[in-house]
């Protein structure tokens, strides 16, 4: 990291949950227009925020609103209007508002969405499971978890400023993990606004925002001669997001110092001999680069693989990375019930990744976590060890082993 | 072999009329030995009152059903028809069911040797002052008699579904033939008089068959809009909103350029000018703003834009002073004001002719029926003020 | 004593004065004779251009739009059937938000959120309230054509009873399927939400003049405010289509639609019904709809109708029907 510029562009640091430190990447962006509705775990983020604005660190419009669908829909449409907006959700909060997450992304409006990871209902339950951020996948949106909430904050920034780039325009969920990290406190540096701004433009719609000095129609209702047009349009701005998301990283290194290294849709740790990686999304990157440590220490040649963006999806990129080794073990903090081998569904977008490489890994799966389970040290250390078997035995390929689970 | 048959008709008021009508032929044609299936256009749903739709049948001696299906299902709208079925002969002055679509010809599918099949009281000739020419050799058919109209909870029973059934077996007894429209209707209802109807329609259409060619119908005057290419439009599903523009006098309305809608028309108002006592409310109540307001108080109609619902002719206090007309009585969408601007006694006569003596009134509720009266000529300027009661006899 | 204000507001004293110019124009795939349309036309001529508009799913969005054209002058955007009031609070929070912070000049820009009876009286009804709880400058105008008849005609909490849809069809067992009494938005809006200024009922053509004033006072009142309007649909009541503004008119003359406003929660009754009322009968045998009904049937719509006016405690507001006067004794069957 470099120190020259770190006196210029870092104000202070504070202990900050992960939602704070959203908040704090909130106030940053100078968010114009937030709408709140309670729901554990992203609902501190509103806490927080709400305090900033009582504070006059913020000036923003802050709605309560009355349920997740009219959440999503008053900032969608303040984003119609020019105005930076921000939202979020979990778990079956983020799906009452689906109806609104479809349209924003269709509308191509970018509103930046934190997704505090939760199991679905029902049984009622807090803790952490990624299907409700997934169910975004397929709809033209920008999905990236992070591991801390230093990551939190500056993505953000990085979340809008890929998002309103004009060859994007996707509305983006950053998702993180409910309570691991929604609600872990970490120092975390805070950046000057004056960084922020040389890192972030202003939000501008240009010729789609809706004014009375700029006269549209925004959606009117199509027939069959047009939807396949509009969603060819869609289909390149999330091919087009890929380069987007590049040029923001090596901008923000720039402005703030290396803090991200290539390919940024990824970080690899310990993988350069590795044969046998894990991959996973979210807070399972601590226990599974700690059981790394652990297994280099005895010799054996493991990595781990943190995914941060699920779309647009690193197909070349991860391809590239994975190739390299005997066998990969995707851990999925969700399901996806009657799918293909019964696995997860991070191991259907690996596999299919995969696909066009002749000499491909083994892949296998672990289903673990659920419902806020914990993920230890020595499950990872358990994942490894199938992994490894699997290195040597082609006929594993397609395993799905749950892990963590009562038998 | 498939023949296609399309049924071109009035959003709501024939729904059910051309429903049943594309059912029986898929029946009839089965008894026949034939395999079929029947469709709507699902891109007019949902249906507007008046808007020009279509319901298809297709049928095949030879084909299985699945091939028929591959063939001719789950299209948008089909390429070519054997038979084109026009259940209110306005539709003859061009079809725009949506945006985009471009005022069509109502005989653009028919295929060489096909058939244009019309519901009207009409000549050959005084249709095809208004369809489009044909590279090729048609026949055009016409069976007697007036538009069916009902609502959409009524299916309005005044024998047109069996007489267009005869009208067809008339046109290509190999699709359906008239026995076996015959046999069909006796053997569902029981009711002669169904089966009179048909074969009575048939005696008739089968002695209106004429070959159309090519020289005969006009130079089609709209163009087909060529769609853009998905990267030929803004993102974001934008569209700029019509450009704000306003002007007091014929057509200073700024109005949406690519959805003129006069092809739902089935009548149009036509205004005596000099009985015109301005008190704004033809315009006032006009759901399409279909009114300009002219420097002198009076209200230019545009043509273009009115869909001949009749709310003017019943809002207006006047009598005699807009009475809405059967549109096939006009030939262009030009302004009328202007008209009777330039020539008033001239605009007057042409204003009478075109009103001729028979004034339809509707009872409220639709498919119910219709009363003819005869008309009155009020001399120019006589201004006789209606009650409001009699407007809403029902 | 009730104390009366007067809304200063640009009234529209006479039909000649009304604005010549459209917003809302020619060219949209509504039906023939459609009221819902002069509701679209009576409001952006009204407001004018410094307007944002928000239409709903239903009718007056799958009619009005047609790809890629539009009918609207003013700009224009598309919500979710449950979400007219989100969209008016959105916006109205982003033009607020950026006016204050300096982003876009500061101005009054009217904005104006419409949405259809299945979208706005049922779907969206908890959005709407949220929005009349706000402290923004909107206006939703709840457009009741009495079913979901961009579906086709399907039966909404807004269809009266007795009403024919396709929900609803008469059967040989069932004569009358639609057994719901039809709910009272305007009258629940306006008791639910005290800091609300402004809430009417009203039809686009009748009395001329009213809606578009309407529209105007509630623009001017400011704060969010609320219109609820009655749209003869010749498409779904099953009538001629030269006949949607007698429809309206026989509506509120036989005081099945209630029209008045509430400003400052005072009543003022726009057209009343409580004075005179021809017999709903006039009204209900004019359309397909209700052809299905029998004397009896009709007999007790005029029973339900005169109720309201006559022993509602707020006739055709409120249905409260005397309840203080006996509650200071226990009803029968109450334990103590």
């Amino acid at each position: 990291m470099t120190t020259r510029t770190e006196a210029a562009v870092w104000e202070r640091e504070e202990l900050l949950t992960g939602c704070q430190a959203v908040a704090h990447g909130v106030r940053l962006a100078d968010v114009d227009v937030i709408a709140a509705y309670p729901i554990r775990p992203y609902t501190e983020v509103m806490d927080a925020i709400s305090k900033i604005i009582a504070d006059g660190e913020l000036d923003a419009e802050y709605i309560i609103a009355a349920s997740e669908h009219d959440q999503f829909e008053i900032v969608k449409h303040a984003s119609s209007v020019g105005a930076r907006a921000f939202a979020g959700s979990s778990g079956t909060g983020w799906m009452y508002g689906f109806e609104a997450l479809v349209v924003t992304a269709t509308d191509r409006l970018p509103v930046l969405f934190l997704v505090g990871n939760r199991a679905l209902d029902d049984p009622g339950a807090f803790g952490v499971e990624h299907n409700d951020a997934l169910a975004v996948r397929d709809m033209g949106w920008l999905l990236c978890w992070v591991t801390t909430p230093q990551e939190a904050l500056e993505h953000v920034l990085i979340g809008y400023r890929v998002a309103e780039d004009k060859r994007v325009m996707m509305p983006m969920a950053l998702a993180m993990d409910g309570a691991f990290l929604t609600h872990s406190q970490h120092l975390v540096r805070i950046p000057t606004r004056e960084a922020v701004r040389r890192f972030l433009p202003p939000y501008d719609l240009g010729e789609r925002r809706l004014h009375p000095d700029n006269p549209i129609s925004i959606a009117p209702q199509v027939n069959e001669d047009w939807v396949m047009e509009i969603r060819r349009q869609n289909w390149e701005a999330a091919r087009r997001a890929r380069q987007v998301i590049v040029e923001a990283y090596r901008e923000f290194n720039a402005v703030f110092g290396d803090v991200y290294s290539p390919p940024y849709y990824f970080e690899e740790f310990m993988t350069e001999d590795a044969e046998v990686v894990l991959v996973g999304l979210g807070t399972v990157a601590r226990p599974g680069r700690t059981a790394v440590r652990r297994l280099r220490e005895k010799g054996h040649k493991v990595g781990y693989i943190n995914l941060r963006w699920f779309r647009p999806f690193p197909t070349v990129e991860l391809r590239e990375s994975l190739r390299r080794f005997r066998a990969v073990g995707v851990i999925d903090r969700d399901f996806a019930h009657g799918s293909p081998d019964d696995g997860g569904v991070l191991l259907h977008e690996i596999r299919s990744c995969l696909y066009p490489v002749r000499e491909r890994p083994v892949v296998v799966n672990f289903i673990s976590g659920l419902g806020g389970r914990d993920i230890s040290i020595a499950d990872c250390m358990k994942m490894f060890e199938i992994t490894q078997e699997a290195a040597q035995k082609d006929s594993l390929d397609g395993l799905v082993t749950w892990v963590g689970l009562r038998e | 072999m498939i023949k296609r048959v399309e049924i071109n008709y009035r959003g709501i008021f024939q729904k059910n009329l051309a429903k049943k009508i594309g059912g029986d032929i898929v029946l009839i044609a089965t008894r026949m030995g034939q395999v079929g299936f029947s469709n709507g256009r699902y891109s007019d749903s949902p249906e507007r009152n008046g808007i020009p739709c279509k319901y298809f049948a297709f049928i095949s001696p030879d084909l299985s059903e699945e091939e028929l299906e591959a063939e001719c299902g789950a299209k948008l709208d089909i390429d070519e028809a054997d038979i084109s079925v026009v259940l209110d002969d306005t539709m003859v002055k061009g079809v725009e069911p949506w945006a985009w679509h471009g005022i069509r010809p109502i005989n653009e599918k028919v295929i060489e040797g096909g058939c244009l099949l019309v519901v009207s009281r009409r000549s050959h000739q005084e249709l095809l002052k208004f369809i489009a020419k044909k590279p090729y050799n048609y026949n055009l058919a016409i069976l007697e008699g007036d538009a069916s109209f009902a609502g959409l909870w009524v299916y309005k029973d005044d024998l047109t579904r069996e007489r267009v059934l005869g009208a067809i077996a008339a046109v290509d007894p190999e699709l359906i033939s008239i026995e076996a429209v015959e046999q069909y209707l006796w053997d569902t209802t029981q009711q002669e008089h169904r089966v009179l109807a048909a074969r009575q329609a048939y005696e008739q259409v089968r002695q209106s068959i004429r070959t159309v060619t090519p020289d005969q119908g006009i130079e089609w005057p709209y163009q087909v809009p060529t769609l853009p290419k998905w990267h030929e439009f803004t993102e974001g599903i934008v569209v700029p909103a019509v450009k704000r523009d306003f002007k007091v006098g014929p057509g200073g309305q700024a109005r949406n350029t690519q959805l003129k809608r006069f092809t739902s028309r089935t009548q149009r108002p036509v205004i005596r000018f000099d009985l015109c006592i301005k008190c704004t409310l033809c315009w006032y109540d006009c759901p399409d703003e279909c009114f300009d307001p002219t420097e002198d108080g009076y209200y230019d109609v545009n043509y273009e834009y009115c869909v001949g619902c009749g709310r003017c002719a019943q809002v207006c206090p006047v009598k005699e002073c807009i009475v809405m007309v059967d549109e096939l009585r006009f030939e262009d969408n030009s302004s009328p004001y202007e008209f009777w601007k330039r020539d008033p006694e001239g605009y007057l006569r042409w204003a009478e002719e075109k009103k001729g003596t028979e004034r339809i009134t509707y009872p409220f509720i639709t498919g119910t029926g219709v009363h003819v009266l005869e008309g009155e000529r009020v001399p120019e300027g006589k201004k006789i003020m209606l009650k409001k009661k009699e407007a809403l006899t029902s | 004593m009730p104390r009366e204000e007067v809304v200063l507001y640009d009234k529209i004293k006479n039909v000649r004065q009304t604005p010549l110019e459209e917003f809302y124009t020619s060219g949209h795939r509504t039906c023939q004779g459609c009221e819902s349309a002069m509701v679209m036309r009576g409001f952006a001529k009204a407001a004018g251009p410094r307007t944002i508009a928000m239409g709903s799913t239903g009718c007056m969005y799958v009619a009005n739009t047609s790809y890629m054209t539009t009918p609207w002058v003013i700009p224009w955007m598309h919500t979710q059937l449950g979400s007219g009031g989100s969209a008016a609070v959105g916006t109205a929070a982003g033009l607020r938000a950026l006016m204050r912070k300096g982003k876009i000049p500061a101005e009054k820009i009217n904005v104006i959120s419409f949405c259809g009876d299945l979208g706005g009286a049922d779907m969206g009804l908890s959005a709407i309230s949220a929005a009349l709880q706000t402290d923004y400058d909107l206006l939703i105008i709840l457009y009741d054509n009495e079913s979901a008849a961009n579906t086709d005609i399907q039966a909404t909490g807004m269809t009266p009873y007795g009403a024919q849809t396709t929900f609803t069809p008469p059967g040989k067992k069932h004569r009358i399927m639609q057994r719901r009494w039809k709910k009272n938005v305007a009258g629940m809006l306006a008791v639910g939400h005290p800091t609300c200024r402004y809430v009417a009922t009203a039809c686009a053509t009748f009395p001329p003049l009213d809606y578009l004033n309407k529209v105007r006072k509630a623009l001017t009142i400011g704060g969010p405010t609320f219109i609820h309007t009655f749209d003869p649909c010749p498409k779904g009541w099953d009538y001629h289509p030269r006949y949607s503004h007698e429809l309206g008119e026989l509506g509120i003359k036989s005081g099945i639609f209630p029209l008045y406003e509430i400003i400052d929660g005072q009543v003022f009754y726009t057209y009343d019904a409580r004075k005179e009322r021809i017999p709903v009968r006039e009204y209900l045998i004019r359309q397909g709809r209700f052809a299905h009904l029998t004397e009896e049937d009709i007999d007790y719509i005029q029973k339900m109708v005169d109720e309201m006016w006559e022993e509602w405690d707020i006739p055709g507001v409120v249905p409260v029907r005397g309840f203080l006067k006996v509650a200071d004794r226990q009803p029968a069957g109450v334990a103590d």
